[in-house]
C-alpha cells in the first residue's frame, strides 16, 4: 500500500512503509512520517493544561465576543477542513487569510482567472521540452520535484529523459543547488532583477537589444521545437516581480511564438487548495473579509496585524512567529490568539488557548491540491478523532 | 585573539528553504546561516563560528556553515524562526545584515520566542 | 560498505590541530576516505592514550578501503536532501524499473542499487552498478546529477 506525503505541494504518492522504513520520501517528507509522534500540542488555555473540550469551549467564548476575528493558515489542512474554516469565518463575518498571500497566491488567482495558461504535472512529465525554474530552488523546497515530475523521469512522449529530451532553464539571483544541475542542454541566468528579463523576453520578441537579449534568444527558440514548456514560478519571482501583470502579459505573448504554460513551484502542501476552496465560494483567492464582501491588502493577515485591526486570531496548522517577518509577529502579543495545531509550535507556545489536532495525512484523511491543481486522495496511518474538522463543527455548533 | 572579531562586516542576505535544516516537528530549528566561502573568507569568518547577524535593529547568534550556493556577497538564512526575526516586512526575502564574529552559544529558539511575545 | 565521512570524523580527535596537514578533521576524513591520505598522518591519534579505542575503530572501519573497493561510490547522508535525482538517473535503474524510477516513481525493484529510504539514499545493491566487476564501465550520472556532491566515488 502506498502513502501519499503531505509534506510539501508535491503530494507524492508513493510513498512505501517496509519493515518501519519510510521508503522514497525525501528528508522532509521522511520526517512527518517517522516523528509525528513528537513535540504535539496540549490543550491549553492561559498557560494551564486542560481537557481538550474545555479548550474547545473557551475558544468558542472568545469567538463569541470577539468584534473583529481573522482565521489564518489552514494550508497544511485538507480542503474538505479548509471548507468549514471557511464557513465559519463567513458565521463570524471575519477576515481570512493563508500563507498565500504573501507567497504565490497571486500566481494561483491569475491561473484560476485563466489569465495564466497551466497544465498538469503528469502532461510535463510526458511532453514538456523547455522547463524555466524562475526564482525557485527545488532541490530544498519541493525536493523530489525534478525526479518526480519534470526534469529528470522519462516520459511518453520524452522517452530519453533530461540527457536529450529537456531543456532547462534555472533563473535566480545566487547559483543555486538547482542552477548547478543546468549543465548540457540548459541554461543558467542570474539575474539581479527578474524585471529585467522580463523585459528582456519582450524586448527580443520585438528584435530589440535588451540585457538577457542572447538568453532570452536562445530559450525562445528552443521553445518552439516543442508543444508544451512550461515556467515554474517560485517565491524568487514572486518577490523579484515589480508588476504580474507584466509577467502573465510576457507569458500571453510568448505563447504567440511557442505553447508556454505556468505551475507555482510553492511549498505548503495544500496552499492551493485553500485558494480554490475560497474562490469557489467567493470569487477572491485570500486576504478577504466576509464582513466587507471582498478581497483586499488590508485584509491580509499580516496587514491586519499590523494595522491593529483585529482583537482575535484563529490560527490554523500554521506558525506565523517562525514564519513571519518580526514587525507582523511581534504584533501577535495585542490579539487573543486560538491556535489549533497538532504540534507545539512556536506561535502555539504563546498562544492564549490551544487545541490540539490531527497531522494530515497520517491521522486525518481528505483531500489536497498539489501544485498543478490535481486534487489527491491522501491516506490515514493511525486515525485521530480530533482533527480539524470535528474542532471547527464543535467550534461553530457551539456559537 | 582573532582581529576579525572587531570588525563588522555588511552581508546580503537571502532567506530560503533549506532542506537539510528543516524541522517538522516545530521544536528545534537550526541556528545556522550559509556563508558563500569567498565571503567568508573575505570577512574572515570561519565554518563553526558563532557570528551575530544584525539587522532593522535585532541580533541573533548564528552557527556558520558554508554553501557554494549563497550569494557570494552573504549568505542564507534557512527560512525560520532567526530569519524571520531579523526581517521587517519590505525586504522578507532579502535583505542587508551587519555580521560580526561573536563569543557564546547560538541564540536558541526560546529566546527569540521571548522577544517576540514577551 | 556505506562508509560516509562523518562516521569517521566522529572518531578523529576533532581538534582541528591540523598537524596532519589538513585544515580541518572533517576534511581529513574526506581524504582518508578519498585514500588521499593515510591514518598514520594524525598523530595524535597514535601518541594520546585516550584515542586508543576510537584509533582501533577507525582502523578496523578503514580496512575495506585498503583493498581498492568494488565500486567505490561514497554516500555522505549529511549532505542528502531523498531528492530521488540519483535513484531516478540511473542508466540501470532506468532499463529495470521502467515503471518506477525510469517515470520519476519510487524505485519498484527489490534490489535497486540505490534506494531513498529513511529521507536519504542508501546503496542498496552495488553489484548491479556499472561500475562493478570485471566490464566496468566508468559511470558517473548518479553523481553528475547530485547538485550537493552527496555522492562521491573513490576514484574517477
Ligand atoms: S517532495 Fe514533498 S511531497 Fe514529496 S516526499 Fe518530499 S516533502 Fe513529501
Ligand atoms: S592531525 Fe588529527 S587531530 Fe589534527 S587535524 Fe589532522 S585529523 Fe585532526
Ligand atoms: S544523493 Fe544527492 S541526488 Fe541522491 S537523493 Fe541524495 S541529494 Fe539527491
Ligand atoms: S555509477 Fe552509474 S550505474 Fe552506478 S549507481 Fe551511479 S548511475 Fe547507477
Amino acid at each position: 500500500m502506498s502513502f501519499v506525503c503531505p509534506g510539501c505541494s508535491c503530494l507524492c504518492d508513493d510513498i512505501e512503509i517496509v519493515d518501519g522504513r519510510i521508503l522514497h520520501a525525501c528528508r522532509r517528507g521522511e520526517e512527518i512520517f517517522e516523528k509525528y509522534k513528537e513535540n504535539r500540542a496540549k490543550p491549553m488555555v492561559k498557560g494551564k493544561e486542560v481537557d481538550i473540550d474545555s479548550a474547545i469551549e473557551e475558544a468558542t467564548e472568545v469567538l463569541k465576543d470577539s468584534k473583529n476575528t481573522v482565521i489564518y493558515g489552514m494550508d497544511t489542512t485538507t480542503v474538505e477542513a479548509q471548507q468549514l474554516g471557511i464557513e465559519l469565518a463567513e458565521k463570524l463575518n471575519a477576515y481570512i487569510d493563508d500563507n498565500s498571500s504573501f507567497c504565490l497566491g497571486e500566481f494561483v488567482e491569475a491561473i484560476l482567472r485563466k489569465e495564466l495558461p497551466t497544465t498538469t504535472l503528469e502532461d510535463v512529465r510526458d511532453r514538456a521540452y523547455v522547463m524555466v525554474y524562475w526564482g525557485a530552488n527545488p532541490f530544498h523546497s519541493l525536493s523530489r520535484h525534478m525526479s518526480r515530475y519534470s526534469y529528470y523521469p522519462r516520459g511518453a512522449k520524452r522517452p530519453r529523459g533530461y540527457e536529450e529530451d529537456r531543456f532547462l532553464v534555472v533563473v535566480d539571483v545566487r547559483r543555486s543547488e538547482t542552477a548547478k544541475l543546468a549543465k548540457k542542454n540548459a541554461k543558467f541566468i542570474q539575474v539581479d532583477n527578474d524585471d529585467e528579463l522580463v523585459d528582456s523576453f519582450f524586448k527580443v520578441m520585438e528584435g530589440k537589444a535588451a540585457k538577457y537579449a542572447k538568453e532570452a534568444g536562445i530559450i525562445l527558440n528552443e521553445m518552439k521545437k516543442s508543444d508544451l514548456n512550461v515556467i515554474f514560478g517560485g517565491l524568487g519571482l514572486k518577490y523579484g516581480l515589480k508588476d504580474l501583470g507584466k509577467f502573465v502579459e510576457m507569458v500571453r505573448k510568448m505563447n504567440e511564438v511557442a505553447p508556454l504554460y505556468f505551475i507555482p513551484a510553492g511549498f505548503h502542501a495544500n496552499m492551493r487548495g485553500f485558494n480554490e476552496t475560497l474562490f469557489e465560494k467567493t470569487g477572491y483567492v485570500n486576504k478577504y473579509s466576509f464582513k466587507d464582501g471582498k478581497g483586499d491588502v488590508d485584509f491580509a493577515f499580516t496587514s491586519l496585524l499590523q494595522n491593529g485591526k483585529v482583537d482575535t486570531a484563529v490560527i490554523i496548522g500554521t506558525d506565523p512567529v517562525s514564519s513571519l517577518p518580526y514587525d507582523v509577529a511581534s504584533k501577535l502579543k495585542e490579539v487573543k490568539t486560538i491556535v489549533i495545531d497538532p504540534r507545539m509550535s512556536p506561535t502555539a507556545r504563546v498562544a492564549d488557548i490551544i487545541i490540539p489536532s490531527a497531522v494530515s495525512g497520517i491521522e486525518m484523511g481528505g483531500t489536497m491540491v498539489r501544485s498543478d491543481g490535481a486534487r489527491i486522495k491522501l491516506e490515514v496511518i493511525e486515525e485521530r478523532d480530533v482533527n480539524d474538522i470535528y474542532i471547527l463543527k464543535k467550534i461553530e455548533e457551539g456559537l | 585573539m582573532r582581529f576579525s572579531k572587531f570588525l563588522k562586516v555588511e552581508a546580503e542576505i537571502v532567506v530560503a528553504r533549506y532542506a537539510l535544516v528543516s524541522d517538522e516537528t516545530k521544536s528545534r530549528f537550526e541556528p545556522v546561516i550559509f556563508f558563500h566561502p569567498e565571503f567568508a573568507k573575505r570577512s574572515g569568518v570561519k565554518e563553526g563560528d558563532v557570528v551575530e547577524v544584525e539587522a532593522n535593529g535585532r541580533a541573533v547568534k548564528l552557527k556558520v556553515k558554508l554553501s557554494e550556493s549563497a550569494p557570494e556577497s552573504g549568505g542564507i538564512i534557512p527560512n525560520g524562526i532567526f530569519a524571520s526575526y531579523l526581517t521587517n516586512f519590505d525586504g522578507f526575502k532579502r535583505f542587508k545584515a551587519n555580521i560580526e564574529v561573536a563569543e557564546g552559544e547560538p541564540s536558541s529558539v526560546g529566546e527569540i520566542i521571548e522577544r517576540v511575545k514577551p | 560498505m556505506a562508509l560516509n565521512p562523518m562516521d569517521i570524523y566522529k572518531l578523529l580527535p576533532k581538534t582541528n590541530c591540523k598537524k596532519c596537514g589538513e585544515a580541518t578533521c572533517m576534511s581529513f576524513a574526506f581524504k582518508l576516505l578519498n585514500r588521499e591520505r593515510k591514518l598514520e598522518e594524525c598523530t595524535p591519534l597514535y601518541e594520546d592514550k585516550k584515542y586508543e579505542r576510537q584509533r582501533k575503530k577507525l582502523e578496523e572501519m578503514l580496512k575495506p578501503l585498503e583493498e581498492a573497493t568494488e565500486t567505490g561510490l561514497i554516500v555522505d547522508e549529511g549532505l542528502c536532501t531523498g531528492c530521488g535525482n540519483c535513484v531516478v538517473v540511473c542508466p540501470v535503474h532506468v532499463e529495470k524499473d521502467p515503471k518506477g524510477a525510469a517515470v520519476g516513481k519510487g524505485i519498484t525493484i527489490d534490489d535497486p542499487i540505490l534506494r531513498v529510504e529513511d529521507g536519504a539514499v542508501k546503496v542498496i545493491n552495488m553489484q548491479a552498478c556499472r561500475r562493478y566487476g570485471k566490464n566496468r564501465v566508468l559511470c558517473v550520472v548518479c553523481r553528475e546529477n547530485c547538485p550537493t556532491d552527496a555522492i562521491r566515488f573513490l576514484e574517477g
